[in-house]
């Protein structure tokens, strides 16, 4: 049943780097979709039907929202530190609120147009030489052409 | 956090959880249980709330009860086999793979003995079954798990390892104005800490352990004062 599988990412493809987050994901999904089948059968109608409104959580760090509990100040271990740091420049780069900007949205279609006006311009120019450019080619080609081997020339 | 201070006992219907149950999913967080419908206190402290829908008894006990994902600090107790046997604090002694670290490979074990501080995740808990624990994260790095070296050691309650690791505990903001540290709290009542001195290490684990019975109000108050702690 080909129209039923979903489409994977093959293995060479979450072993790069940048597909680390994916490859948690996958790996997240495929170990649900295991524990699923393996308690497929031990599932009954009523457990499957019941939607309770509760969700038994039973670790205390993820109710109290605790932190890690690994931290270093004032330069005593460097190393952990700098990890320290990424993940804070990580968490405030999620919650950061817009930044303020230098240039206002007003003055940036000025420049971003001007820019584009010169651009295109430019693009303009270089088209023209360009087909210029095959013309010339194409006049060169037609000079240009196979000349058919002498019969001397052919043989040993 | 809201200032939810009511108490409950084992055994109490938890009225105010139900009535927030009625409306929206909620997550019922250790000391709390359902029956059918009901929700039952299993631990004796008082209620906590976190918004948007979570609920807990925030108990005092020094024993730990793994839990999946906790970050803890486990004793080496013996080698058996592929595994090292660690003590976490738990019924049971908790497991670790020797493959369960950074570049470790069947050629290449970690140096371990017994002994050796683990600060390390719980990845497997189950009442039936030992805990089982890793060093490394989902990406085979180490990040911040690992053999803790050297440093100063002791056991708290559960509640302290808790307290310390809040959003907004000042308690460990408040010691690094007075002298450069490094610390590990597990989240099963066990501290590692480490300073430059030994006298400024002792003086550091004495600071955090006056914090043992504080509430959270009473911490900032008690973080005024933590230099005079330290000096003693």
């Amino acid at each position: 049943m080909p129209s039923k599988m979903k489409p994977r990412l093959s293995r060479g493809v979450l072993d790069m780097k940048f597909m680390q987050r994916t490859k948690a994901k996958v790996e997240k999904e495929d170990d649900d979709e295991q524990s699923r089948a393996l308690y497929s059968n031990e599932l009954n109608q009523k457990m499957l039907n019941s939607n309770s409104n509760f969700i038994i959580e039973p670790s205390y760090s993820i109710c109290a929202g605790l932190s890690d509990g690994r931290l270093s100040f004032r330069g005593m271990n460097p190393e952990l530190e700098r990890l320290l740091e990424l993940e804070r420049a990580e968490k405030e780069g999620k919650t950061k609120p817009e930044q303020p900007t230098e240039v206002n949205d007003e003055q940036m279609a000025e420049t971003y147009y001007a820019n584009q006006a010169t651009a295109i311009s430019k693009t303009i120019q270089k088209k023209m030489t360009a087909r210029n450019d095959i013309n010339k080619r194409k006049s060169n080609q037609k000079k240009m052409q196979f000349k058919k081997p002498r019969q001397d020339d052919g043989g040993i | 956090m809201s200032a939810n201070t009511s108490i409950v006992m084992p055994g109490e219907r938890v009225t105010s959880v139900e009535d927030v149950a009625k409306g929206k999913r909620i997550i019922l967080g250790p000391g709390l249980r359902r029956v059918d419908d009901k929700v039952v206190a299993s631990k004796a402290g008082p209620l906590r709330h976190k918004e948007p829908n979570t609920f807990w008894v925030d108990s005092y006990q020094r024993r730990y009860v793994p839990a999946r994902g906790d970050l803890i600090i486990g004793i080496v107790k013996a080698r058996a086999g592929d595994m090292y046997r660690v003590d976490i604090g738990s019924a049971d002694t908790a497991s670790i793979s020797y493959l369960a670290f950074e570049a470790a490979t069947k050629k290449n074990r970690p140096d371990l003995n017994p002994g050796d501080l683990l600060y390390a995740r719980v990845l497997n808990a189950n009442a039936d079954i030992e805990p089982e624990l890793v060093c490394v994260n989902s990406n085979g790095k180490h990040g911040k798990l690992g053999v803790l070296q050297d440093g100063f050691f002791f056991k708290c309650s559960l509640n302290l390892g808790r307290l310390l690791l809040r959003d907004s505990c000042p308690a460990l903001a408040a010691i690094k104005d007075e002298l450069p540290y490094e610390i590990a709290v597990g989240v099963n009542g066990r501290i590692w800490v480490k300073a430059h001195s030994t006298r400024e290490t002792v003086g550091l684990a004495n600071a955090i352990m006056t914090l043992e019975h504080a509430g959270y109000a009473e911490i900032d108050k008690i973080c005024g004062n933590l230099g005079s702690v330290l000096q003693a």
